[in-house]
């Protein structure tokens, strides 16, 4: 079990930081912690962690300079943890390189499924990433052959709701950002028109969940973005 | 009067000047008028017209041109009606007597037209004062808190042409000369105006003039004069004391509006502190209780205790800190709404985005209660804030799982109507008490709870905190009871903002 990978946790908090080295390690991680971003960013460069857990309410510096900071200097995913009504913050530490976040409180199956999909990703090689099929649920989709299959039904994608489509198959799993959407799909003139986003992710659910209103594939992030559901 | 003005000066030399002409000239007609009938008149007939001119002289000028027309009259009465004619030279001595009553009328009138004058002037004087004071009191009442005093220090500075300043108790010792400090002292403790033209102080290059009340104290105005032509007289330092008090009132009012004001704030928050208190203390330290008793079982027990225990444990300290997440959310939010902090953020959105992702937060909660959504497929985009009504739909959704039976079922659904989007969510429990449409917004407001949840979890602050958010983007929310249930409805308005046109493609 110590064989486990290596997270890096870094939490002003003593009893976040107690709450996470105890489930983590329970689960076959090793962990080292970090108090301050200077002590983070210590460990970071010196520790070689496949995995970082940031919380972006440190009491030294700037959260998502830290993040910024770190993307610098390591490849390992980052998990950036923050209180609710933080969603800019969120935004801005993923735009600047974080690969997913949490909001606190959070329950251990959540951060645990995060990690696992972070450290999947990582795993893979760079065009690893590059799968020929897609499949979660009921959803199958050939990018190949650009089929995409609800069940047995094939379901008819406008070009644009499969280019989202597809934007969201490449991060699958993981949150991708309103902006980092609208740029993949419509390019970079048009980062600040979330409303197409909206207007296309809901034509998409329409025809790919089961209860529009309640997706449990294409899932909203509110504030931040959406993601793909993949387990 | 120890300061008189240029001005009055020269005008009272040129009023003087023209009372003196205007005796002559009443003395001038009355003998006249007696020379020219002397064949038909006695002596004494003479003497009445004369006195006539002297009494008219008196009654229209002064002390000075009556006594002078007295004595010109006297002269011309013994040149021309007394014989010996045309000499001075008295024969019969009873008409010295009519020369003393014609001195005596000149004085007695002349003092009694002065009189009569005098008060007339005082009258009016008097009046202009009270005019004066009185549009400076119209004005006050309706000039904001922070101009009252320069308000009033334009109406003085009309008065007098002088620039006046107000100077506070504490602000003497700004002041350069010591006269004036000595000044402002004085007419802070005595509350009379001193300095300049006044009896106290009258060295001092000021004229200072107290405001005050019989209850508070405002400092001073200050009318700096350096030339002594330029004191004001006794006329303009009343005006500018009756300004003065006007000042003084408008101050005082608006002390004590501002205490009052501050008294129902610090009623009203000392109120809600202690609800809060209240209702924190109980909804705080029920879940904590259960968190702790559940946590020190588990530790005391963790060898023993059967993994089912364990396992109930552990899931009461799951939902007993998700229901304190929800108290401290709703709390927080609710001082955001109060602190009219809520930045709201509006996008063009769908609603079943909002929609979905309350649905999906409370789908444990809401298991028991069948959800019915009715949103048009041709329902517009809205301009919303999509964090913030996620939290209208969750706080709704959460009184359903309050205070309805579970098994009953709950619909939302969304038109379009007029200004905007009127969404709906309806359930079937017992609905709220008639009349209490209004109340169930107030802050606090807890209804009787038959749901899963039980009102106790609520912290009575849900439906409040839904109003601020659909207020803070400029619509309203509101309660309609019905047969079997209650409906809660809010306006999302479209503003007549264009709906932004969004790419459309061939085949969607």
């Amino acid at each position: 079990m110590a064989t486990g990978a290596l997270i890096l946790v870094i939490d002003d908090e003593l009893p976040m930081r107690r709450f996470l080295r105890a489930m983590l390690r329970a689960n076959g991680y090793q962990v080292v912690e970090a108090a301050t971003a200077r002590e983070g960013l210590a460990h970071a460069a010196g520790r070689n962690p496949e995995l970082i857990l940031l919380d972006l309410g440190l009491p030294d510096a700037d959260g998502v300079d830290v993040a910024r900071t770190l993307r610098r200097s390591t490849r390992a995913p980052i998990i950036v943890l923050s209180a609710r009504g933080r969603e800019h913050d969120k935004v801005a530490a993923l735009d600047e390189g974080a690969d997913d976040y949490l909001t606190k409180p959070f329950g251990a199956p959540e951060l645990l499924a995060r990690i696992r999909v972070a450290l999947r990703r990582a795993a893979a090689p760079e065009d690893g990433l590059v799968v020929r099929v897609f499949t979660s649920g009921e959803l199958n989709v050939d990018l190949a052959r650009r089929e995409v299959l609800r069940g047995d039904e094939r379901v008819h994608l406008t070009p644009t709701e499969y280019k989202l489509l597809a934007a969201l198959i490449r991060n699958a799993g993981k949150v991708v950002t309103h902006r980092q959407l609208l740029h993949d799909v419509w390019g970079a003139n048009c980062e600040g028109q979330t409303h197409y986003l909206r207007v296309y992710m809901g034509q998409l659910r329409h025809k790919l969940e089961r209860d529009p209103t309640r997706p449990r594939l294409l899932t909203t992030e509110p504030g931040v973005g959406y993601r793909l559901r993949d387990d | 009067m120890t300061g008189t003005r240029r001005a009055e000066l020269t005008e009272e030399a040129g009023r003087s000047w023209r009372g003196y002409a205007r005796a002559a000239g009443m003395v001038l007609l009355a003998t006249a008028v007696a020379f020219a009938l002397r064949s038909r008149l006695q002596a004494v007939d003479a003497a009445m017209l004369l006195l006539l001119g002297v009494v008219a002289a008196a009654s229209w000028t002064r002390l000075g041109p009556a006594l002078v027309a007295a004595v010109v009259s006297i002269a011309a009465f013994d040149f021309l009606f007394v014989p010996p004619f045309y000499t001075f030279g008295v024969r019969n001595t009873a008409y010295l007597l009519t020369f003393v009553v014609m001195l005596v009328v000149a004085v007695t009138m002349s003092r009694l037209t002065t009189r009569v004058r005098q008060e007339a002037d005082e009258a009016r004087a008097r009046e202009r004062r009270t005019a004066r004071a009185f549009a400076l009191s119209r004005e006050l009442a309706d000039t904001p808190e922070d101009q009252l005093v320069a308000a009033a220090l334009a109406h003085m500075r009309a008065v007098t042409g002088i620039e006046p300043l107000l100077v506070s108790a504490s602000g003497v010792s700004v002041l350069e000369g010591i006269a004036e400090r000595v000044a402002v002292g004085w007419a802070i403790e005595h509350g009379e105006s001193a300095g300049s033209g006044t009896a106290r102080c009258a060295e001092a290059e000021a004229l200072v003039i107290p405001v005050r009340t019989a209850a508070s104290r405002h400092g001073v105005v200050l009318l700096p004069v350096t030339d002594k032509d330029d004191v004001p007289g006794d006329e303009q330092r009343l005006t500018l004391e009756a300004l003065a008090d006007q000042l003084a009132l408008a101050l005082e009012r608006a002390a004590l509006a501002g205490a009052r004001d501050l008294a129902r704030v610090e009623i009203e928050a000392e109120r809600l502190r202690t609800a809060l208190l209240s209702s924190l203390s109980h909804d705080l330290r029920t879940p904590l209780a259960g968190i702790e008793g559940a946590a020190t079982s588990l530790l005391q027990g963790a060898d023993t205790l059967p993994p089912a225990v364990r396992r109930e444990l552990a899931d009461g300290i799951v939902e007993e800190s998700r229901r304190m997440t929800r108290l401290v959310t709703n709390l927080l939010d609710m001082v955001r709404v109060e602190a009219g902090a809520l930045a709201v953020q509006k996008e063009w959105q769908p609603l079943e985005e909002a929609l979905g992702v309350a649905l999906l937060r409370l789908e444990d909660r809401l298991a028991a209660h069948p959800v019915e959504t009715r949103l048009p497929d041709d329902l517009p985009l809205v301009p919303i804030d999509g964090l913030l009504i996620e939290q209208v739909f969750i706080n709704l959704l959460e009184n359903v799982v309050k205070y309805t039976p579970p098994g009953t079922p709950v619909t939302i659904s969304a038109e379009t109507a007029g200004e905007g989007v009127v969404v709906s969510v309806s359930d079937r429990g017992p609905g709220i008490p008639a009349g209490s449409e209004q109340e169930v917004f107030r802050k606090f407001y807890r209804g009787r709870g038959v749901g899963a949840g039980g009102a106790e979890g609520g912290s009575g602050l849900g439906l409040t905190i839904c109003r601020g958010i659909v207020q803070a983007h400029g619509g309203r929310i509101w309660a309609e009871r019905c047969d079997d249930g209650v409906t809660f409805r809010f306006l999302l308005p479209i503003g007549g903002l264009p709906m932004p046109p969004v790419p459309v493609e061939a085949g969607s």
